[in-house]
């Protein structure tokens, strides 16, 4: 059993913290030009994912699992549509929640 | 928003400090979980290896991979697990199916829940089970409600029921809501191990209310309040008609007029009490 990659719930501001290493988080698409996704996180910070080919377009939410190469950008490994119906202010409040006072339930 | 197309709440009979509104299915039990004062003990005073056992183990938690990697086994068979001090036995999990095996009586998988990997067996037994694992495959994700078991020192998950999340918001309620009764669970362990400092309401021997929240800060002014909501959560006040009057309640914690006109006002302004006949008179939100 492999419990030693977890995959931290991420934000915009928590993302620096794993450069490097696997994480997932939750975006919502601005653009979509030619596999590279300009998104928006559900802080409110722009990022770019890599490697999504055939995400979906506007407005949709898209859960992204990868490494994070820079603070600002993702190279997924996974993806998956969340719809529009995601709701972005609880998942920013688990991000925080998750990465700080409780990450030892997570982590 | 999160009403309707979800399935995370289906399965009923879960933590619910309400104890019944969510058991309209008779699948996993109903009542829900709630730490009750009464089977309650102090750590260590049980005789039971010292863990709270109450009905709470047979109830559904909901858990986080890492919580049952991290649970300590609580006797010597090592048959049972503990998380928080508190024995558990169903949980349940939101994760991504992996490494899905169909077998000619069973189900297997990995279940990632982005804390932990876990197998997960599901027995067919049925043809319903068998339909039900057809709708599920890898890389979706499924909430799952099962029996936590180990065996020659491996966790596994037998599954119950094993269903697709079709609404997304469901992942971060469930996670929310492991942090929600986590600090519970540790509320309530906190509670018992502490005299009981309320002797004044020894009628009222109810389990605690998680929805009550006392919007005040200050320690002095939650104990008002919480002497309040026991005047009113009393049974022989609580069963009359038109509910309790204020004055009932300066005279039996010999309150001036206006601290208890103040503090049951400020009751019924965050939800817990709502007034009946007129303004004098009220009645608790929270005991039905």
């Amino acid at each position: 059993m492999d419990t030693s990659v977890p995959s931290p719930f991420v934000n915009g501001e928590t993302l620096k913290m794993f450069v490097g290493r696997r994480v997932r988080t939750v975006v919502q698409v601005q653009r979509n030009e030619s596999g590279v996704l300009a998104v928006q996180s559900t802080d409110g910070h722009q990022l770019t994912i890599r490697g999504a080919p055939g995400a979906p377009e506007a407005p949709h939410y898209l859960e992204v699992m990868g490494i994070p190469d820079s603070n600002q950008s993702i190279r997924a490994e996974s993806w998956t549509d969340f719809g529009e119906n995601f709701d972005p202010v609880p998942f920013n409040g688990l991000c925080k929640l998750a990465s700080d006072k409780y990450k030892y339930l997570f982590l | 928003m999160y009403g309707g197309g979800g399935q995370y709440d289906g399965g009923g009979g879960q933590y619910d400090g309400n104890g019944g509104a969510a058991s309209a299915n008779n699948l996993f039990g109903g009542g829900g979980f709630m730490p009750s004062q009464t089977t309650n003990t102090p750590e260590g005073s049980g005789g039971g290896g010292g863990f709270n056992k109450g009905r709470g183990s047979q109830t559904l938690m909901p858990l986080t991979v890492k919580q049952l990697m991290d649970a300590s086994q609580t006797n010597d068979d090592k048959s049972s697990f503990a998380v928080n001090g508190w024995e558990v036995s169903t949980v349940r999990l939101v994760g991504r199916m992996l490494n899905k095996n169909e077998r000619v009586t069973d189900v297997t998988f990995v279940l990632d829940d982005g804390t932990g990997r876990i197998e997960v067996n599901r027995w067919e037994n049925e043809t319903s089970d068998t339909e039900e694992m057809k709708l599920v495959n890898d890389g979706d994700y499924v909430i799952v409600n099962g029996g936590l078991k180990g065996f020659q020192g491996k966790r596994h998950v037998v599954a119950y029921s094993v269903r697709l999340v079709t609404n997304y918001n469901d992942i971060t309620h469930h996670f929310l809501y492991c942090i929600y009764v986590h600090l519970d669970l540790a509320k309530a362990k906190r509670l018992a191990s502490q005299p009981q400092a309320n002797a004044n309401t020894s009628t009222w021997n109810q389990a605690p209310l998680p929805n009550y929240q006392s919007a005040s800060g200050n320690t002095a002014g939650k104990e008002l309040t919480d002497l309040v909501m026991s005047v009113f959560h009393d049974p022989i006040l609580g069963n009359m008609e038109h509910g309790v009057s204020v004055d009932q309640v300066a005279s039996r914690l010999n309150l001036s007029d206006a601290v208890a006109r103040s503090t049951v006002q400020h009751l019924a302004d965050i939800g817990n009490l709502y007034p009946t006949i007129d303004d004098n008179h009220f009645k608790s939100a929270l005991n039905g």
